[in-house]
């Protein structure tokens, strides 16, 4: 039984991402638009549209994950913003200003979208960007979400849709194609439905995936969703997956835990996190994060159905919805504890975290616990408190 | 009355925070509704029969919230939770959330459930206010939170009741406009920090008596105008999300300094403008709302707040901007440094200094104010 192998699909992820971020820096040359977006936004609109949508966050996450995310953050602090906001925020502001790119330059935006879905930042960075770049900027706009569908948000949002079709069409001078549209639409729908199958099969006992392998395999279901490729590569990663199911392949070698993650990765320690989760005999089978892809769109009613399923994501909702989320979760696949991070970064996520782990310990039962670190900036990263609070989190465990 | 004597009780509420709403409830039965600051639409609140309780900060043991919130909340977070938690605002029975920036839209959550109050809401304004979504969405949200008042109280709220509240703010908005007016043209008449005390005062006394009291104060001052020296005072345009503490006015004052202008939520935001009478009050809510002064968390696209603030520094003939940056505040870390650079660009002088709620160390604070009103040319010999 081989375990912890590398995906032959994890190379065709390689060669996908390359291509999309040169498609990215084509589009600039051939003048089609590049458009910021956000990662839990309409891009379904911005791909009928024929614009080339790029994520920021993204950059972020790349700089995070190749551990110099402090090295672009120095050239935003340089010009006072503050440490205490979003890594990705500062990478992106960063990179404008900086003279070196170790991760190649941020693509500029001809104009900005951005849907607060996710939290206050986005909007704020998105703005400064605006004044950077000298671009427009339209704002999607998703009050928060409470426990039961919110009839008063989605009208909203199917309103600002509109409006952000006339945005495009007056900005591209075509009009909008609804065809294409639900074509892009069934794409994604098809995309989010391979990524939850191969999600699920964190489930098996033991399992050939887990958390930190959907962190690496993400990529696309983000930047791509909506598109053929996406399609393709989930499909040939889920015969992949199930080729090891076959063969018993499994992610870690003796898995005897499954553990819930909240939520994003501590990206410049991915590696670090899986050793030593995987050196305990414990699989980190699923997150909220990885989960947030989930759409199901209905062709019929296209803009209706987008509202829905953006602002009533997860990321939107208030703390009942999200700890019910966070349980049901837990139950599903099993787990035998629960790891919740408190990045310094989102702070949507991470404030109230430490009152969400009570009541998910009052009302699972499950040992649990709350670290604190940064998800792509190391120097708030102490390995020895990180370690001293999961190594006596994995003792609850035994 | 002379003027001080009409200043006092602004002084005292702010001094004894809640001791007005317990005489008011012990006088005349009731409950009352507290709100972060400011966007609230408070006179919902006051329609409804509540007492309304702008929460601005005040002594509290901030410790007392650190295990819930992270060090990198801001302090504004933290004391309101350190209130909360340390019983210093028991007298409220409800409390209402303006979801301005991540911080507030998950604060109602966490206190509900380490601190509940009987009544909780959250406003949820937008934060695109150019396009015309925005303004049937308002309306709609306003219905909500009127309804959940209305449930609260078991009464609705009346047309003319609304009526009654909204000229009863706008009045009392009116006068604090004009008292900042007059302080403007002769600061030696009211100080900055009598008239911030008025301001921060008037959002947690009983809003019937704020009226009476400023009326007289009007009065008074509008007796004073023309008489004494107006002072050659360095003119100073502050911003910044929360004006916090207060003792940073009695600074630039003698600093020889006063304050003609401020974004803040506690300062002119709150007082700036007025809700039309008409025959929808809540479309007439909302347009207020909408076209409210920028701040880092509302509106920045539709009305540039670089574009605004240099545009009333010029207008009020400020010779320079403090930007007073209260750490951590998320949004306001995104705009400063386009702020400054606009004032650069302006040739207006302008400097930024860090504030902490309960935490601010006003020794660095007057260093750097002195070191300022040196730059732009003010007589400092009051701060030696
Ligand atoms: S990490 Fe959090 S704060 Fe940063 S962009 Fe993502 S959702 Fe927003
Ligand atoms: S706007 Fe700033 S000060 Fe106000 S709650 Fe949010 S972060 Fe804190």
């Amino acid at each position: 039984m081989a375990a912890g192998e590398v995906f032959k699909t994890a190379s065709l992820m390689k060669e996908l991402m390359t291509r999309y971020n040169e498609t990215g820096k084509e589009a600039k040359d051939s003048g089609i638009p590049v458009a910021w977006v956000t990662a839990v936004s309409p891009v379904e609109i911005i791909y009928a549209a024929g614009l080339f949508p790029y994520y920021p966050e993204n950059f972020g996450a790349v700089a995070a994950a190749r551990k110099v995310a402090d090295k672009l953050s120095a050239f935003a602090e340089a010009r006072g913003y503050a440490r205490d906001l979003c890594g990705y925020a500062r990478c992106g502001i960063g990179d404008a200003y900086a003279t070196e790119h170790p991760v190649g330059e941020i693509l500029s935006p001809d104009l900005l979208f951005c849907c607060n879905t996710q939290c206050g930042s986005l909007p704020k960075w998105f703005e400064v960007a605006g004044r950077f770049y000298n671009v427009p900027y339209f704002l999607l706009d998703a009050p928060r979400v409470g426990l039961e569908t919110d009839q008063l948000c989605n009208s909203y949002y199917v309103e600002q849709l509109h409006e952000m079709i006339a945005f495009i069409e007056k900005l591209t001078g075509n009009p909008f194609d609804y065809d294409r549209l639900s074509e892009v639409l069934a794409l994604s729908n098809e995309a989010c439905r391979l990524w939850n199958e191969i999600l699920e099969t964190a489930a098996l006992k033991p399992a050939p995936f887990g958390f930190f392998d959907a962190s690496f395999h993400m990529a696309p279901i983000v930047t791509l969703r909506g598109t053929r490729e996406a399609v393709d590569y989930y499909r040939a990663l889920k015969e992949e997956i199930d080729e090891r199911i076959e063969q018993g392949i499994t992610a870690i070698p003796d898995e005897r835990y499954k553990i819930y993650f909240d939520h994003i990765p501590c990206w410049p320690r991915l590696r670090w996190f899986s050793d030593l989760f995987a050196s305990h005999g414990a699989l980190v089978a699923v997150s909220q994060y990885t989960h947030s892809w989930a759409y199901s769109f209905d062709l019929e009613r296209p803009l209706e159905s987008l509202a829905e399923n953006y602002t009533h994501e997860f990321v939107n909702r208030c703390f009942d919805y999200r700890v019910e989320r966070k349980i049901n979760l837990m139950e599903k696949y099993g787990v035998d504890g629960f790891v919740l991070f408190s990045n310094r970064s989102c702070k949507p996520n991470a404030i109230g975290l430490y009152a969400k782990s009570k009541l998910i310990r009052e009302k699972t039962g499950l040992p649990g616990v709350v670290f604190e670190a940064d998800m792509s900036d190391l120097r708030f990263f102490s390995e020895a408190q990180v370690l001293a609070k999961l190594e006596s989190f994995f003792e609850q465990l035994k | 009355m002379n003027l001080s004597e009409l200043t006092a009780p602004f002084e005292k509420a702010l001094t004894e925070p809640g001791e007005q709403v317990r005489q008011w409830k012990a006088k005349q039965g009731g409950r009352a509704v507290g709100f972060l600051m400011t966007d609230v639409p408070e006179e919902l609140i006051h329609a409804a029969g509540f007492f309304p309780y702008g929460i601005a900060g005040g002594n509290a043991e901030m410790e007392a919230a650190d295990a819930h919130l992270q060090p990198w909340i801001c302090s504004y977070a933290r004391n309101c939770l350190a209130l909360a938690l340390g019983g210093k605002l028991d007298f409220l029975d409800g409390l209402i959330v303006p979801q301005n920036c991540d911080t507030t839209r998950m604060f109602s959550d966490l206190l509900n459930h380490i601190r509940p109050f009987p009544y909780m809401d959250i406003f949820r304004m937008p934060r695109q206010v150019g396009r015309s979504s925005a303004g049937s969405y308002l309306i709609g949200e306003m219905e909500r939170l009127k309804y959940g008042l209305e449930q609260y109280a078991g009464k609705p709220i009346d047309h003319s009741d609304l009526r009654s509240s909204i000229a009863l703010y706008n009045r009392n908005r009116e006068l604090l406009r004009r008292i900042a007016d007059i302080h403007a043209q002769n600061p030696n008449l009211i100080s900055s920090r009598d008239l911030y005390t008025l301001i921060n005062g008037s959002m947690i006394m009983p809003r019937e008596e704020v009226g009476e009291l400023l009326t007289a104060i009007r009065e008074v001052l509008e007796g004073l105008t023309g008489s004494g020296n107006a002072g050659n005072q360095v003119r100073l345009l502050l911003s910044g999300t929360l004006l916090e503490p207060l003792e940073i006015l009695d600074l630039i004052d003698q600093c020889g300094g006063t304050v003609i202008g401020d974004d803040f939520q506690n300062g002119f935001r709150y007082i700036e403008s007025d809700v039309a009478i008409k025959d929808d009050l809540l479309d007439a809510l909302a347009e207020r709302q909408l076209n409210r002064i920028p701040s880092s968390a509302f509106d920045i696209e539709h009305r540039q707040r670089r574009y605004y603030l240099t545009e009333v520094a010029e207008d009020k003939n400020a010779s320079g901007v403090i930007f007073l940056h209260l750490g951590f505040c998320e949004p306001e870390n995104f705009d400063s440094y386009d702020n400054l650079q606009a004032m650069k660009r302006a040739g207006i002088p302008a400097i930024r200094i860090e504030t902490q709620f309960g935490r601010s160390t006003l020794g660095q604070i007057r260093t750097r104010i002195q070191a300022f009103m040196e730059m732009v040319g003010g007589d400092d010999s009051g701060c030696r």
